[in-house]
């Protein structure tokens, strides 16, 4: 590699930018480690015997490893099955929030109808709306209709909670696929339906399933809701912050790092796809 | 890029969203302030008879003194065949408006002691009535906790905003730097959003803890020889520093991704403009990155303030609810029916409508932001 001569002038510009890279650097990894260094923290007790975590001064690694915690954790009565619980209500809450929320995305983003803002500023003010906080008549309706304490009115209540945020999400993913495309499937000779199945769906596809796995993520962490609406068949979250008054340190590590271990792994999955759920605020 | 195509389609296909909205939206919404101002309470007809279907001369309302002036006593016909006496009393008694009532009324309905001799009762049981009433709303507003409630969610959203708006543009100016390593960096930074408040709190335990992370940092450094207590209840402030931080370490990746969508649409021009004539970074951002990102940021400021009415696992992770409340803590006491609740829908349903309020007037003011900057996007 030639490097030109250069100036003194040129010279200083240069060390200049690169000194203001090095520093932008330190910024972006101080940032990270101020994420990172707590999800570290709560892993290494997550990870240490039962010694280490009451322990102090206090190790800043597992070091010996031990899953002895963790397995104290998941053995508590009721663990599994409030993570049977979670599982399953979050992927009800998936697949009704996916079904009903597809439609109404479509129709917002390829039609032009009366309502049609009327219905896409709504679902705006839907998704800003504390939902949560509906629990409070649900959980009173759920008893008196006898739904009260199931895993479905769970999923039912975090389906109205991702509804919105679904429905604005799959609207810009059609969006991003030109409407041309279904147009050329059209001339081909495929009918509307097929124009949509075999033209505009492969396309929509990964942006949806990105969506399905962020509504999974919002259900899996819901606290408030599912601790009003269940009693015996608690979800995780409602189990765990029932428990927190009369539990050791272990377990609330454990469960701590155990709750947080999903969405360490989904959001990697759908980070690209982060901005449109929540970037987009018009169109 | 749309056109005018009138026609059952697209309503059919918002059709199962905006039922499932009705039902699970609109209509909770209804019950939770009925919840909030009716009161189940119950009233007692008296009878011109002493018969189940006679005309009913007026009502008198639950626990008051009524005078016994007759009594008839009736067999009633029990399942296994025999007979038991019961019996009707005409009673005279004054009704909520004040009117005098003379009538008979079943035994059930009062508590006398003894049938045959009392010249007195009360009225014990009646039929089922709703009426009106803001006696919840009331004893919220007049409840201490309330009160304490209210300040420090007030108090959070105070401290919390401001720091999270500086580390938000901060972190969004770092990734839209293009440095090397760019996806890595977005990831890290949106792992919290994926993070529940629960989890946070939980992750901010260990590090405020007696034995936690913090004291052994501040012990290595030589500046404490014992563990201080941080979360104990004498000492609030250090609860309420905790709860900042976990809020901070959690929402404001959220925060973050509103704004890198907002720079992102700042046409390239106009920084390059700034950076020629000399503006250094302050500078830019003063004039001209903060301006552009304004609907942006006014967006963010919204739906952050809706979010902070409904903080909750986070406090009670770190202070176990008892020491701290928050509006939604309180909401959540006053349902519960276990050890430490009320069991009290109505109360509950006092504070939710109350949450209720409070975005909806942020929710309508987040709308018309909405709506101005998309038609000033239009023009």
């Amino acid at each position: 590699m030639t490097t030109r001569a250069l100036d003194p002038v040129q010279r200083r510009a240069l060390r200049q930018r690169q000194l203001r890279r090095a520093g932008t650097y330190a910024l972006a990894t101080l940032i990270a480690l101020w994420i990172l260094l707590p999800i570290w923290l709560i892993g290494t007790m997550a990870f240490s015997t039962s010694r280490d975590i009451y322990a102090f001064p206090k190790q800043i690694a597992p070091i010996p490893f031990s899953t002895e915690t963790m397995e104290f954790f998941l053995n508590q009565q009721g663990i599994m099955s409030a993570t049977r619980n979670s599982i399953l209500v979050a992927l009800l809450t998936l697949v009704l929030s996916t079904l009903i929320a597809t439609p109404a995305g479509y129709a917002i983003s390829r039609y032009f109808f009366i309502g049609r803002d009327a219905f896409r500023l709504s679902v705006l003010a839907v998704r800003a709306f504390p939902i949560v906080i509906l629990a409070v008549p649900l959980a009173v309706t759920f008893i008196e209709w006898g739904m009260y304490d199931r895993v479905y009115s769970v999923a039912l209540m975090h389906t109205a909670l991702t509804l919105p945020t679904t429905i604005l999400v799959v609207s810009s993913v059609f969006t991003s696929v030109p409407r041309e495309f279904e147009e050329a499937a059209k001339v081909f000779g495929c009918n509307a339906w097929q124009a949509f199945m075999r033209v505009v769906l492969p396309l929509v596809l990964p942006g949806i399933a990105a969506s399905a796995i962020f509504t999974f993520v919002m259900s899996w962490n819901e606290v408030f809701a599912a601790t009003l609406l269940t009693i015996r068949n608690r979800t995780l979250p409602a189990l765990i912050l029932y428990q927190l008054n009369k539990s050791s340190l272990q377990f609330q590590y454990a469960g701590g790092f155990f709750m947080l271990v999903p969405s360490l792994i989904f959001i990697f999955f759908i980070r690209r796809y982060l901005f449109n759920m929540w970037g987009q605020i018009t169109k | 890029m749309q056109r005018l195509r009138l026609g059952l389609a697209p309503y059919l296909l918002i059709l199962p969203s905006f039922i499932y909205l009705a039902v699970f939206f609109a209509w909770p919404m209804g019950r939770s302030l009925q919840l909030a101002f009716v009161r189940d309470s119950q009233i007692l007809p008296v009878l011109s008879e002493p018969q189940e279907d006679a005309d009913v001369v007026g009502r008198l309302p639950m626990q008051i003194e009524v005078a016994v002036v007759d009594r008839l006593k009736t067999e009633e016909l029990l399942p296994n065949g025999r007979t038991r006496p019961v019996y009707w009393f005409k009673v005279v008694g004054e009704a909520e408006n004040g009117d005098t009532i003379e009538g008979w009324v079943h035994q059930k309905n009062l508590f006398i002691k003894s049938r045959t001799e009392s010249d007195t009762a009360r009225v014990v049981s009646g039929e089922g009535a709703k009426e009106w009433t803001l006696d919840y709303i009331e004893r919220m507003v007049n409840d201490y906790r309330f009160q304490e409630a209210l300040k420090t969610t007030l108090l959070l959203i105070v401290l919390i905003l401001p720091i999270q708006f500086v580390l938000a543009i901060t972190m969004a100016l770092v990734l839209q730097s293009r440095l090397r390593g760019n996806t890595l960096f977005l990831y890290i930074y949106a792992i919290p959003l994926g993070i529940s408040d629960l989890a946070a709190g939980l992750v901010w335990v260990t590090i405020f803890t007696q034995r936690g992370y913090l004291n052994t940092f501040l012990q290595q450094l030589g500046l404490i020889d014992q563990p201080y207590i941080f979360l104990s209840a004498d000492r609030q402030h250090w609860m309420i520093v905790a709860i900042v931080l976990a809020e901070v370490w959690r929402a404001t990746s959220i925060v973050m991704v509103i704004v890198v969508s907002g720079l992102q649409a700042i046409p390239h021009e106009y920084l390059e403009a700034g950076e020629l004539f000399g503006a250094n970074l302050w500078q830019r951002l003063r004039h001209i990155i903060l301006p552009l990102l304004k609907p942006s940021l006014q967006v963010a400021l919204i739906l952050r303030t809706i979010l902070a009415f409904q903080v909750f696992a986070v406090v009670v992770a770190i202070t176990g609810g008892r020491v701290l409340t928050v509006l939604a803590y309180e909401t959540y006491r006053w349902y519960d029916p276990g050890d430490s609740g009320f069991n009290n829908p109505n109360m509950a349903a006092a504070y939710a409508g109350f949450i209720m309020l409070i975005s909806l007037a942020f929710a309508l003011v987040y709308l018309r932001t909405v709506r101005t900057q998309e038609e000033a996007a239009r023009e």
